[in-house]
């Protein structure tokens, strides 16, 4: 559980934390566009390069990022097969048991693994540099626009924050209960099916009965202090955009441009 | 075999930038048969150490030492069941553990998962709960029905169930009544004067360490900063102002006796035992 790196949230502080969220979350727009228009190798590099200073700015280590490129390794390897089998256009790269390898078919599938754990360094940077509320806020407010067209922006956001507020909390509960019932012999791990179903069994009920509970006790207290839904609310935590944000959305406004250039120019 | 923590470490999310020191080089020998409570403050380690016991947690550093098994850091447990079986971890809150259908059920639970026949398992369970002070009539309730001090009981009666022979209790009375409470305390002590079982309790309540609680452990922001008698340590008023503890009410009063002229020993930990020392002063 404690694994799982990819979305989770690093509370330190770095300059890339201090940045406004919505600030972040459109660079994230910006630059997931920017990896995906380039045709050339180097473009990739510099916007490596970017990436890496981005990284040193957030404090948050390379060993992060490449922990969490490992849940992709599996989907490399299955579209490296993929294209293997379908690509046959260039030389012949090796051969393994008879069947040809093509070279067009390794570059196609690096090409898109680059691109892919690009994404995902640019992704685990935004995540692991804001706090899942911001980040929530941070979406109201991109959401906004659609209000005109009776999209429930603000309940959509509070449900979205409730929940990833609430993500931790679970988390903690199940660990809790797994470690009870690990305390009563129950092996998560090995075992037959039988043991493995009544092993989940003993975690998922006392699970289910404690986020009722949560629930409940979650919607006493807003109403407690007033939650009316669809009523305009004023914010304790209002998002202010600074100068430093400015230039970070100018920042990858040019590295977007720079990568579209690329296509055109050289 | 007492149980030994030899140089003992223990970090959390190790290798990442939040890294954080739990528990940091504990040398501690805890006795068997005897009542020891860990306190301190939170976040200052407790439940991090007594969830090493039963290799809930395996040390980053160091070893540990329970009954005839032994835990070092870097090795992967065999034994696992067997060392759960023999070491009862009852939890915070432990009424959330609950899931079966029957209370019966519930409690038996444990009993099966350490390989005791059926027929046996029911046997135990139904001891256990009587222990605990749950009737006969509740046996075949859903667990999920009951109050919530009741449902504590079950999931005690769930450890009690498997009979271990150290039984580690994390804040047991913890939001329960003071009447449910001093049950509760009454049972596992009995327990131990019974049946010998080591208690080790995790708790906030000065009150009750000082009552019941033959030796004392205090944790510090992950190392050990007292181990021993618990007496000793609620006798000693410097120590208690370091560890920014509260003198239990008992202690206030017989230091006031004191103050006043009596000649009091530490020994004199209950009401009773300070009016018969008084008594005899009093003969003479």
């Amino acid at each position: 559980m404690n694994n799982l790196v990819f979305g989770k949230y690093i509370p330190i502080d770095s300059l890339m934390h201090k940045l406004d969220p919505r600030a972040k979350l459109i660079g994230l727009f910006l630059m997931i566009a920017a990896v995906f228009v380039p045709k050339s190798w180097w473009v990739f590099l510099v916007i490596a390069l970017v990436l890496t200073v981005a990284l040193l700015f957030a404090k948050i280590g390379i060993k992060m990022i490449v922990q969490s490129f490992k849940p992709m390794i599996m989907m490399m390897i299955f579209l490296l097969v993929i294209n293997s089998l379908t690509v046959k256009t260039g030389d012949v790269m090796f051969m393994i048991g008879g069947f040809a390898v093509y070279k067009d078919a390794v570059f196609n599938t690096l090409f898109v693994v680059v691109r892919l754990l690009l994404m995902i360094s640019i992704t685990t940077l935004l995540t692991a540099t804001t706090n899942p509320l911001d980040l929530t806020l941070g979406i109201e407010w991109l959401l906004k626009p659609l209000e005109a067209v009776h999209f429930p922006a603000h309940e959509v956001a509070m449900m979205v924050s409730i929940a990833l507020r609430f993500i931790p909390t679970i988390i903690e509960e199940t660990m809790r209960i797994m470690n009870a019932q690990k305390s009563r012999g129950v092996d998560f791990e090995n075992g037959r099916l039988s043991e493995k179903i009544s092993a989940i069994l003993s975690l998922i009920v006392p699970l289910f009965s404690v986020a009722f509970e949560r629930a409940y006790e979650l919607a006493d207290a807003m109403e407690a202090r007033g939650y009316v839904p669809g009523v305009k609310r004023t914010r304790y935590h209002v998002l202010k955009f600074s100068f430093r944000d400015f230039l970070f959305i100018f920042i990858c406004v040019l590295i977007l441009a720079f990568s579209i250039a690329s296509r055109f120019y050289l | 075999m007492p149980i030994k923590f030899k140089a003992l470490s223990y970090i959390y999310n190790k290798d990442m930038p939040y890294a954080h020191k739990a528990l940091d080089h504990i040398d501690l020998d805890i006795r068997e048969g005897a009542i020891t409570a860990v306190i301190g403050e939170t976040g200052s380690g407790k439940s991090t150490l007594v969830e090493h016991l039963n290799a809930l947690l395996l040390p980053s550093e160091g070893s540990l030492e329970v009954l005839d098994y032994e835990i070092k850091a870097g090795e992967k447990q065999k034994f696992l069941k067997p060392l759960r079986k023999d070491v009862g971890l009852v939890f915070q809150f432990s009424e959330y553990q609950l899931f079966e259908e029957t209370v019966i059920k519930d409690v038996a639970f444990g009993p099966l998962n350490f390989g005791y026949a059926p027929q046996e398992a029911l046997q135990r369970a139904a001891d256990a709960l009587k222990m605990v002070g749950i009737k006969e009539d509740h046996f075949e309730v859903s667990p999920l029905e009951l109050s919530g001090g009741q449902k504590r009981r079950v999931a005690i009666a769930g450890i009690i169930a498997c009979d271990p022979k150290i039984i580690v209790l994390d804040e047991p009375t913890a939001g329960l009544d003071p009447k449910g409470s001093k049950e509760i305390i009454d049972l596992f002590i009995s327990l131990n004067k019974t049946q010998g079982k080591t208690l080790i309790i995790v708790s906030h309540d000065n009150e009750m360490v000082y009552n019941y609680c033959d030796d004392t452990v205090v944790l510090s922001k992950g190392k050990l900063v007292y181990h021993g008698p618990t007496d000793e340590l609620f006798a000693d008023k410097e120590k208690l102002k370091e560890f920014n503890m509260l003198e239990p009410q008992i202690v206030s009063f017989r230091n006031e006796l004191i103050e006043r002229g009596f000649t009091l020993s530490r020994q004199a930990r209950t009401l009773e035992q300070i009016a018969q020392e008084i008594a005899k002063q009093v003969k003479r």
